[in-house]
């Protein structure tokens, strides 16, 4: 039973994208059974052998709360006197909430909802904020099932509902009327964004209770950015995608290591030293070092910057950066009708300047529109006779070619050239080939095409080239 | 070892190493799974200093091994001394021996430099075995790790392979200086220690600095909370409020205002750029009352 539980909540966090390993599992059991099912101690156990990075523990608080509260309530022992402090705080506010709600027929009748939040946010009274966010939440009335994947949205109707904007300004002019000192002004900023997160646990608790298991899964999904395809992701997702790829090469980097290739000169190699010592009579003339095996992929990056692509190539050029060591040399150029190589850039900046002073200074585009044809011949002819016939090209782009020439002669000799192409592509697979991708008419040069979309499918490609 | 978490709190009270329930309950699941604890954190939280208390309460040694970039088996594990090898070669170079006997002579415990996981694999007294900022460590040197983590042995070629006599009590620290392999993590029991809570550090102030005026340990305390949530480069630690605490107590001071505030901030902000932005701001942060 409770195993079972445990065993979904796993799989649970694995659809939101959380890694969790067998063995990982098996702890949580063994040590939901060392401390027992009180709510408090459940929890540590979990969250300390299912959790390796901190990034994971606020979808891991969601989903326990959702999992063990909302839909299956019976497998832990809640704390007594859950969230039953402060009630008489509440009273005062109380009066107030029903004068708004035409019961109550005091001072503040008729009071509208946003003064009674600067009121709660100014008092920092918390069960006042509670009772405004269930309110906004009320507000929204019957939620259909589609709500779930729209919760966003419907935090923001709650707030408008209960006058949060005007809220905002009405505080920010206080701030400056009544010169607020900053501490202050912290703990109000602490009132929001706990009013905040509060609608959005209760919205998703109502949709739990009422949808099931359904809807934390669907909640579950959605935290995965990455399943997340690339042209939809947002500012914020996009932030922590470039986290998540920067932990992603070190992961797939260290998995790669051997053990002896870490040491410079490598180890002292003691029979051959001793061997040859008594080759020499016995005395020992020369220390002798082990060899450093290495065989390191050479790579060239041939990288679409046009358009909604632009995007997939920039992690592509920081996950490879970021474990160029792994490799014995890159290469790197941008193109949308041009091409222009952006190597040097990667040789005494930092990733992220790289990338800053690559976009903005190389010589890329004479039009918004992609041109593969020309780009592959211009490529052949400048930079072609310059690789080595080991080296891996990787070509990053849709193939969309705005239906001009393919120029797919210069692809087959470039081919001949080099050890192999791979070629991934950030479109969706149902598309190749459609309008005017072209992807298809190249496809017999490339040893591979991959679809590349998501940062997991970025994870599988990269491993595809180690 | 101990029988409960309540034993464990309290034993390291009583070395005056303060935790909240939370904090023994996932030390406590380490040493019952037997698991490494991984613990993560900012700087001056008390990682290294769990361990130490660990190995105090529990009446084990402590072996540390602090961790650096470059850091290999040769000086982790074990290496052969392979001075006194060629030594003893020389000595014995007349008795003109063949390669083969030559070796068995040589490759010997007796030539075998011990370092800290050898040791504690080999002991058979409890240890506690620090693995100190694992993160500074390459990404090679952590695959390494893995392995002995897993199993507790090691495999010597010469000598064939070593297991643990007893599984030492491990703990790993990180500063997060470097986000270090999935692999190794998911070997362990993970215990996030963050700065302490108001009450907390409080009290680990007053623990620490007997004689402390209630009034002054409040204030100060509370200063380095509202610290802690600017935007600076390195916010204080537990060490730092300790000093700041213990010099407050040398000036004979007894309330905290700004002027104080602004000629003993050195204690407590490291670098300069975070005292230049926190200086001229000092009055808005003290508290208001
Ligand atoms: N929970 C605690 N109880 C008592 N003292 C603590 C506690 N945490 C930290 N300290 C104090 O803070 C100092 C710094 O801790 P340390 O272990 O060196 O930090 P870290 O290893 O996390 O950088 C310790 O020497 C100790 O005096
Ligand atoms: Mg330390």
């Amino acid at each position: 039973m409770l195993e079972e539980r445990i065993l979904e909540f796993a799989r649970l966090l694995r659809k939101g994208g959380v890694n969790v390993s067998v063995t990982q599992v098996t702890a949580a059991i063994q040590a939901a059974a060392a401390v027992g099912l009180a709510q408090e101690d459940f929890y540590i156990a979990l969250l300390s052998t299912l959790v390796v990075d901190q990034i994971d523990q606020p979808l891991f608080d969601k989903l326990f709360r959702l999992y063990f509260f909302s839909l299956e309530p019976g497998v832990i022992q809640k704390n007594i006197n859950y969230e039953e402090q402060d009630t008489e705080q509440l009273t005062v506010g109380m009066q107030l909430v029903d004068s708004i709600e035409g019961i109550g027929t005091g001072r503040g009748a008729g009071a509208s909802p946003y003064l009674l939040l600067v009121k709660a946010v100014r008092e920092t009274n918390y069960p006042l904020l509670r009772r405004l966010g269930e309110m906004g939440v009320e507000s929204l009335g019957e939620l259909e099932q589609e709500a779930v994947a729209e919760i966003d949205k419907l935090v923001d109707q709650a707030k408008v509902a209960i006058g949060w904007y005007q809220a905002v300004n009405t505080l920010e002019k206080i701030r400056v009327q009544e010169k607020v000192s900053e501490i202050r002004y912290s703990k109000w900023l602490e009132c929001l964004s706990f009013l905040e997160k509060y609608m959005e646990s209760l919205l998703e608790d109502l949709l739990v209770k009422k949808f099931g298991y359904d809807a934390i899964e669907e909640i579950a999904l959605a935290a995965n950015i990455k399943e997340k395809e690339f042209y939809r992701l947002d500012q914020l997702e996009i932030q922590e995608i470039r986290k998540q790829i920067t932990k992603m090469a070190r992961k797939l980097a260290s998995r790669y290591a051997r053990r002896y290739r870490r040491a410079k000169h490598g180890k002292i190699d003691l029979r051959r030293t001793i061997k040859n010592a008594m080759i020499n009579g016995g005395t020992p003339v020369r220390l002798k070092y082990r060899k450093r095996v290495i065989s390191k992929p050479e790579l060239i990056l041939l990288c679409d910057v046009s358009g909604s692509v632009a995007l997939f190539s920039e992690f592509m050029l920081q996950l490879v950066y970021t474990i160029q060591n792994r490799f014995s040399h890159i290469r790197s150029f941008l193109f949308v009708n041009t091409v222009d190589e952006v190597t040097e850039y990667f040789k005494n900046n930092s990733i992220e300047e790289a990338l800053e002073k690559a976009f903005a200074k190389a010589r890329y585009a004479m039009s918004p529109f992609s041109d593969y044809g020309r780009v592959f011949r211009q490529f052949e002819k400048e930079y072609l006779p310059t690789f080595s016939p080991q080296s891996t090209l990787i070509i990053l782009g849709d193939a969309r070619n705005n239906y001009r020439h393919d120029e797919k002669d210069s692809l087959q000799r470039i081919g001949e050239q080099v050890r192999r192409i791979l070629w991934f592509n950030p479109q969706p697979r149902d598309e190749w080939n459609t309008e005017d991708s072209i992807i298809g008419i190249y496809a017999p040069y490339c040893r591979q095409i991959f679809e590349c979309r998501n940062l997991k499918q970025l994870e599988e490609v990269t491993e595809a080239i180690l | 070892m101990f029988q409960s978490r309540e034993e464990l709190e309290k034993k390291l009270a009583e070395y005056h190493y303060l935790i909240d329930r939370d904090v023994a309950t996932v030390v406590y699941l380490a040493v019952k799974l037997q698991k490494p604890l991984l613990v993560e954190g900012p700087a001056g939280v008390g990682k290294t200093e769990l361990a130490k208390a660990l190995a105090a309460v529990t009446n084990s040694r402590l072996i540390r091994l602090q961790c650096y970039e470059g850091l290999d088996e040769a000086k982790a594990l074990y290496e052969w001394n392979y001075q006194k090898q060629l030594l003893c070669l020389h000595l014995k170079q007349n008795q003109s021996k063949s390669w083969h006997e030559a070796k068995d002579d040589i490759f010997t415990r007796e030539f075998l430099l011990r370092r800290p996981l050898l040791d504690a694999l080999e002991s058979t007294e409890p240890v506690v075995l620090l693995i100190d900022e694992v993160d500074k460590s390459d990404e090679e040197f952590e695959s390494f790790l893995l392995e002995i983590l897993s199993d507790y042995q090691i495999t010597i070629p010469e000598l064939g392979t070593i297991k643990a006599k007893r599984v030492p009590l491990t703990v790993l620290t990180s500063n997060n200086f470097r986000d270090f392999g999935d692999a190794l993590k998911r070997r362990c029991v993970h215990l996030y220690l963050d700065y302490p809570t108001f009450e907390r550090e409080l009290e680990i102030i007053r623990l620490k600095v007997p004689g402390i005026d209630q009034l002054l340990s409040q204030q100060l305390v509370s200063f380095v909370q509202v610290l802690r949530k600017q935007d600076i480069k390195k916010p204080p630690s537990i060490a730092e409020t300790i000093d700041w605490a213990r010099s407050l107590l040398t000036l004979c001071v007894s309330r905290i205002d700004a002027d104080i505030v602004q000629s003993t901030l050195s204690i407590l902000l490291k670098y300069q750029s975070d005292i230049d932005k926190i200086l001229p701001r000092v009055s808005s942060l003290l508290p208001d009352d």
